[in-house]
């Protein structure tokens, strides 16, 4: 029978926050570079196709503000915008198309008649909390295509950061 | 008695072992680990990184005190508790409905939560049978 009096409580307690610690310092000093580039905003560096392939991922990539304008600037991913019709009526990043969830497995083979699957595309919909582009994004790599990024941040993101975005006009 | 010094050890050596080879399979594709976190959607962006950056080390550092039988009862006790930090999370994203891997070992690797949350509860007791039968078979310096 185990039997720890008060000091033997404390050791071990500070021994533990030791061995958290030091991890925190060892991880922290190993990732500084990656978590410099993710703190200042760039995220982390896009893999190359060749790397993609290699690592045969199962999960899109997260990207960050700076890299989506990156990628629309270059035109370098298609921009799938995964909000409601409305929502993306009312305002979107630009050159974005629209594939709500929910229409996404009507709508899937009609865009991968029309976009390789090596392509790469970016998802975003409203922000952190917003389940939406996660789960189109999943179903795009369960489709094949196999570069598909998350811009977590999303509309609202992009929107308080200044920069421009685009209106559909509705028909009459 | 050899029992309790044969559990002690079995126990100790299958939880450093599985810990420090977690956490070096993590440590090795930091982004990709980032990846496994977010979908979780607990943390926001940075938070997945900065985790995604330390728990492995946290990990790799508890599994090598266990191997090597020093500061044997807080590592067993920092592996019982980020166990149960894992179960949580892994219970959390079960009651969202989310179908995601677990993220417990490479990441990306296909692993159900189901299965992962049987394996956490085997590493709950192999980290309470550590704790408790290490005052029993080591001298106190090393414990």
């Amino acid at each position: 029978m185990l039997s720890l009096d008060y000091s033997d409580i404390k050791r071990i307690l500070c021994e533990l926050v030791l061995i958290v610690a030091l991890g925190v310092v060892v991880g922290l000093s190993a990732n500084v570079g990656l978590l410099q580039r993710v703190l200042s905003g760039q995220g982390v560096p896009l893999l190359s196709e060749s790397e993609t392939a290699e690592r045969n991922d199962s999960y899109p990539e997260p990207v960050s503000l700076q890299q989506t304008k990156q990628l629309i600037a270059d035109k370098a991913a298609l921009i799938v915008d995964a909000r409601i019709g409305e929502l993306y009526e009312q305002g979107h990043l630009p050159h974005a198309v629209s594939l709500p969830l929910s229409e996404a497995d009507r709508r899937l083979p009609e865009l991968q008649a029309e976009v390789a699957p090596d392509r790469p595309i970016l998802v975003y919909c409203n922000g952190y909390g917003c389940p939406d582009s996660f789960d189109l994004a999943m179903k795009l790599i369960a489709a094949g295509y196999r570069r598909v990024l998350v811009f977590e941040g999303g509309f609202p993101e992009w929107r308080d950061a200044g920069l421009p975005i685009e209106v559909t006009e509705s028909g009459p | 008695m050899k029992t309790p010094w044969l559990v002690y050890h079995g126990c100790r050596l299958v939880l450093g072992a599985v810990f420090l080879y977690a956490g070096v399979s993590k440590g090795l594709d930091v982004t990709g680990f980032a990846g496994d976190i977010a979908a979780y959607r607990i943390l926001p962006y940075l938070g997945n990184y900065l985790l995604a950056a330390t728990l492995p080390y946290i990990e790799i550092i508890a599994g090598a005190l266990l191997l090597a039988n020093r500061r044997v009862r807080p590592a067993a006790l920092l592996c019982g508790l980020l166990t149960l930090v894992f179960i949580a999370a892994l219970l959390s994203a079960w009651v969202r409905g989310l179908d995601i891997s677990c993220g417990c070992f490479e990441p990306g690797a296909q692993t159900g939560i189901g299965e992962a949350l049987l394996r956490d509860l085997a590493l709950l007791v192999l980290a309470h049978f550590t704790f408790h039968l290490s005052n029993r078979c080591l001298p106190a310096r090393k414990n």
